[in-house]
């Protein structure tokens, strides 16, 4: 009797704990249930660090962070289209080796102190200096600033210099990583109120920024890497807004009457590079035909049917130097004769390799479509380090990526990626490289332009690689957040946000 | 008992040193580095060769081990080049969430556990016994991760009594929990089970019931004591298998302790987060072991005379 006793307490208790808890949730942190226009959000991607021009500087995490804590000198607005941001003005001399910026007059950062151009100029060196990736965009750029001026020399001339500012963000000359370990000082819209690396960024608006006050108390960026667990906190109202969201998960979303689907067009392209060093796809005849080989347009319309469409060139229509091609049919009769005409060894084996699970089905279905005309592909799933080193040291036949261009411009992309010495898609073209260098030197805009569709031209018909599809970034949010724009790279930023109390 | 002692603990460390040694070498020899993961693939071949330059990647194997030693063996693992923070500042600050997430979940499981097998053990093979048998077979045949997001689906997207995803309170506690738990709880209800019905058979429980004591204190007096032995055992041994459960129930719930950590580290090659948090999580198991060891000497005067013989 007295076990059974024992027993119910034990259960009580438990159940007890629930209770507790169950009362609590109700008012879960975040969430528009807490009023006083809050929003909590979260993308695939963990805030590790908020140092805008440091060794993250590209992460994803630390982009969106940047976007809303700092300030950089100009904004992409669309294709080679710039508005100041903390710059007033700027000219560019002759010969695109002098940038000169003015900054606003007044600006200051979020502890009072103006923002000067020596506090533009340490950002830049610093983000040269930083073991980052944008690092490798400012190569022979020199600096010298004023109080309210900053110029940038290149040592030959770059008119794209523009475009690759845009992820400088500027923060106090006398800034180190330190600075970023705790409550930085900031020059965005936002101030931070507390950070945990890897945890939650909590943000509330800078009351000193120069341009339009954020209309929310306060933004906190959750770290929840899992999609399911983002999608389904969305729907609990424990978030407000997330990305970083697959198709399907679209379509559980639009059963879903209190969240709204928000999809953006940035840069990406989906890119699958066929190794022009590989013997069996030394000739660009093999490479159409295996482009030709693929039903593209079914496979976009089955996967991904919210967030791509099919591609007409190798850089997205947002970024500057785009210009549409002729869109290669699926056709695997003529693919196999052409395979046949160029002497294709049909006993290779292509060896396809990718690293990120949202592929898996994709890549599959392309061996599927190769192995229909009698072409071996072996789907190599590989973990990102990896990946990255395989990549890096063409040990592949066929990758698969999603590539964006930094700054909406394509010397990010095309200029960075094509050319011989880059050594990153096996295709070496003495004349692509000089389509390349013309527009990447070129002042006028027009004659870039020119330039960069020539370029993309020779890559699209030499099939340095498949170019399939333009993703849009996805993103959901509650039916109670209004004002929600993606950037024009199609980040999230939340100081044009508000949300019904 | 304290040579004994002794030699348990220079096993300990022993073994901790295999982990470190192992942690480091294992990470060497997986292709790709921190160089390429930091870079990512927008670098150039001669960036990230000059980034490994500059992180010592390109020093001779067995010097990066001497210096990574050195610094182990004071608790140092060096700087995490995402968080730019000394890796055991960071592992130490997530411990504590890892260590309460655990212990919760034993708790929970031994509540649970005890009670189902002790009610399954003492009458074997009648119907509590089997229903009971049933449940626990498939409590712990569920996988953490599939038994996560069902409670999700039902407890937080259903019925709207719990968070998520997240960590820091109460409620963001339970779910996890109760994840890790349930494959443990079944595991000590088993365990329980087979040595309650053992223990109820022995002949000293018939001398102690002919005495007429009555059914409870025979339980708890004989039965019980006896029969938690190997419970203790296995629940102490268990603790290294519940943080390996902890570092998938972490993912799942967003929960911010050292196992989610380990996973981000791992995929980043933050060598010298991997490096501690798996020291750490070694020091944990073998503490357990020997805490395994002085408890059951404790509860069984058997093991006690055989230390001391």
């Amino acid at each position: 009797m007295r076990s059974r006793r024992h027993t119910a307490i034990a259960v009580t208790a438990l159940l007890g704990l629930f209770a507790t808890t169950a009362c609590g949730a109700g008012s879960a942190d975040g969430g528009g249930a807490t009023g006083g226009g809050e929003i909590a959000v979260a993308g695939q991607f963990p805030t590790e660090s908020i140092d805008p021009n440091g060794a993250l500087a590209i992460d994803g995490g630390t982009r969106v962070a940047s976007l809303q804590l700092y300030s950089p000198l100009l904004e992409t607005v669309g294709p080679g289209e710039f508005d100041g941001k903390a710059a007033e003005s700027w000219e560019i001399n002759d010969t695109a080796t002098e940038f000169t910026f003015t900054l606003r007059d007044g600006i200051t950062f979020s502890d009072g102190s103006p923002i000067t151009g020596q506090d533009v100029a340490a950002s830049f060196e610093r983000t040269v200096a930083a073991d980052s990736p944008f690092s490798a965009n400012f190569v022979d750029v020199g600096v010298q600033a004023t109080d309210d001026t900053v110029t940038f020399t290149p040592a030959a001339p770059d008119p794209a210099l523009l475009a690759k500012l845009t992820g400088v963000m500027i923060t106090p000359a006398e800034a180190t990583e330190d600075s970023y370990l705790d409550k930085p000082v900031t020059s965005g819209p936002f101030t931070v109120e507390s950070f945990t690396p890897g945890g939650d960024l909590v943000m509330v608006p800078n009351d000193r920024y120069w341009g339009e006050k954020p209309t929310l108390d306060r933004v906190t960026i959750r770290s929840i890497p899992e999609v399911a667990a983002r999608v389904t906190a969305l729907e609990t109202g424990e978030l407000d807004i997330i990305w970083g969201i697959s198709d399907d998960q679209v379509t559980q979303l639009n059963g879903n009457t209190e969240v709204q689907v928000v999809s953006a067009t940035g840069s990406a392209v989906t890119t699958m590079w066929m190794n022009a060093s590989t013997p069996a796809l030394a000739k660009a005849e093999v490479r159409r035909a295996l482009w030709q080989a693929v039903d593209f347009d079914k496979k976009i319309k089955a996967l991904y049917p919210e967030s791509g469409e099919p591609a007409d060139s190798v850089i997205a229509p947002t970024v500057f130097g785009y210009a549409p091609q002729e869109p290669v049919t699926y056709d695997p009769d003529a693919a196999k004769q052409a395979l046949v005409d160029a002497g294709f060894d049909f006993d290779t084996t292509l060896r396809f390799h990718f690293s990120q699970a949202q592929f898996r089905q994709w890549v599959k279905s392309v061996v599927s479509d190769l192995a229909a005309i009698g072409v071996k592909a072996e789907a190599l799933e590989k973990e990102q380090a990896v990946y990255t080193e395989d990549l890096l040291s063409l040990n592949w036949d066929i990758n698969i990526q999603q590539v964006g261009t930094l700054g909406l411009d394509a010397s990010y992309n095309l200029g960075r990626l094509y050319t011989c010495a880059a050594e990153r898609t096996g295709y070496c073209n003495p004349e692509l490289d000089r389509m390349l260098k013309l527009a990447g030197t070129a002042v006028d805009p027009a004659e870039r332009q020119a330039a960069y569709a020539d370029a993309t031209e020779l890559i699209w018909n030499e099939a340095v690689g498949m170019y399939p599809m333009f993703v849009k970034n996805l993103f959901a949010t509650r039916a109670s957040v209004s004002g929600f724009e993606p950037d024009v790279e199609g980040l999230p930023r939340f100081d044009t946000v508000s949300v019904d109390e | 008992m304290l040579p004994q002692l002794v030699r348990r603990l220079g096993l300990m460390l022993f073994t901790v040193w295999g982990a470190v040694s192992l942690t480091f070498v294992i990470l060497r020899l997986a292709p790709g580095d921190q160089a390429t993961v930091q870079l990512g693939p927008e670098a150039t071949a001669a960036d990230v060769a000059a980034l490994r330059t500059e992180l010592g990647l390109d020093r001779p194997m067995f010097t990066q081990y001497l210096d990574y030693l050195g610094g182990a063996m004071t608790g140092d693992f060096g700087e995490s080049y995402r968080f730019r923070d000394s890796a055991m500042t960071i592992i130490l600050d997530r411990f504590p969430a890892t260590v309460v997430l655990a212990l919760t979940a034993t708790a929970l499981a031994l509540t649970v556990g005890l009670i189902l097998g002790i009610l399954a053990g003492r009458s074997p093979g009648r119907l509590a016994d089997r229903v009971i048998s049933g449940i626990t077979l498939v409590m712990q045949a569920i996988p953490p991760f599939w038994s996560g997001i069902m409670l999700i689906l039902l407890m937080a997207l259903t019925l709207r009594l719990l968070p998520s995803a997240g960590s820091g309170d109460l409620e963001h506690l339970v779910l996890p929990a109760v994840t890790l738990a349930i494959p443990f709880a079944a595991l000590i209800a088993r365990i329980t089970r087979s040595s309650v019905a053992e223990v109820t058979a022995e002949p000293y429980i018939q001398t102690a019931r002919s005495k007429g004591l009555s059914e409870r204190a025979v339980l708890s007096r004989h039965a019980i004591r006896n029969s938690v032995i190997p419970v203790v055992t296995m629940v102490s041994l268990h603790i290294g298998t519940l943080m390996g459960g902890a570092v998938i129930v972490e993912q799942v719930f967003a929960w911010e302790g050292v196992g989610s950590l380990l996973v981000s580290a791992v995929g980043n090659r933050d060598y010298a987060i991997v490096q501690g948090a798996t020291v750490l999580f070694a020091i944990v198991v073998v503490t357990m072991n020997l805490l395994a060891d002085v408890l059951n000497a404790r509860l069984d005067p058997r093991i006690r005379a055989g230390v001391t013989s």
